[in-house]
């Protein structure tokens, strides 16, 4: 017997309501890119899943996963710098604490 | 004698794995811990990936996110001083509606992932060859679209974080 599809499904659903409870929950602006990059995987693995189940031809879902990974890295670099960049003007990384451009 | 049990025996390791790490990252208040855990969980879903025979896509996991994404939040971490206020602020007074709300969503959505019931199948000779086909062919323009928003991201990153020392500039322009 082999794995259903399911199980794939049910990991990645697991998996991205974990990124979103720490999204939600944590304060250290680190450990929220952290989460979303969780959120981001798990979205990965259903499309990797049914990209196997219903185009295994052509695999258009694992190019969305290409893509994904593009944005993801993408996301990560500005993330950090604009961390950073905050950071510097105040060593603050707590979300709740960075609050400067609130109107 | 057939190997139908590695399969299940593997993919249950796997997810044990990638659910224990990210739950793991979302709980520990180590920093560093939680960013290595989180290499952890991307390893297990490579493997989890290679297991779909979606190898390509395995390799670009343990590439960027195991490799590049890894050192970058390793990097940031370091980088800014550890602080993490209260934890349940966000949910303070909400706590029975956030339950009833999460119950709602996840309760339909585990069910409904259990519809899925037949077994991938599997395609033979891996999936490089269909990927770079889609990749090089239909999408093409998506592509170099991406690869000009890494060149956007690669700039910005270095233009936010860049030092405007007034007294390096000068000492730049003096030279």
């Amino acid at each position: 017997m082999t794995v259903p599809l399911g199980a794939y499904v049910a990991v990645s659903a697991v998996l991205f309501f974990i990124g979103c409870a720490g999204v939600l929950t944590r304060r250290n602006a680190v450990v929220i890119l952290m989460c979303v990059e969780l959120m981001l995987n798990a979205a990965n693995l259903a499309l990797v899943a049914f990209s196997r189940k219903y185009g295994s031809i052509d695999e258009r879902g694992s190019v969305f996963v290409v893509f994904v990974f593009v944005v993801a890295a993408a996301e990560v670099a500005v993330g950090l710098a604009i961390i950073l960049s905050a950071y510097r003007n105040r060593p603050e990384v707590n979300v709740d604490e960075i609050h400067q451009m609130k109107g | 004698m057939t190997f139908d049990f590695v399969e299940p025996v593997v993919f249950a390791l796997l997810s044990i794995g990638v659910i224990a790490g990210g739950a793991a990252v979302v709980l520990l208040n180590r920093i560093t811990a939680a960013a290595l855990l989180m290499a952890f969980t991307f390893l297990c879903m490579a493997g989890m990936f290679v297991l779909l025979g979606a190898e390509t896509i395995a390799a670009f996991q343990v590439l960027i996110y195991v490799g590049a994404i890894t050192v970058l939040i390793l990097y940031g971490v370091m980088f800014t001083k550890f602080s993490d206020g209260p934890r349940a602020l966000f949910f303070q007074k909400q706590t029975p509606i956030a339950a009833v709300f999460v119950a709602a969503v996840a309760i339909p959505v585990a069910l409904f992932s259990f519809t899925f019931t037949s077994a991938p199948p599997r395609p033979g000779g891996g999936d490089l060859p269909a990927l770079a086909t889609s990749v090089f062919t239909d999408f093409a323009f998506p592509f170099e679209i991406a690869s000009v928003l890494l060149l956007a991201a690669m700039v910005g990153a270095i233009a936010l974080t860049r030092r405007d020392d007034p007294e390096e500039a000068a000492m730049r322009r003096r030279r």
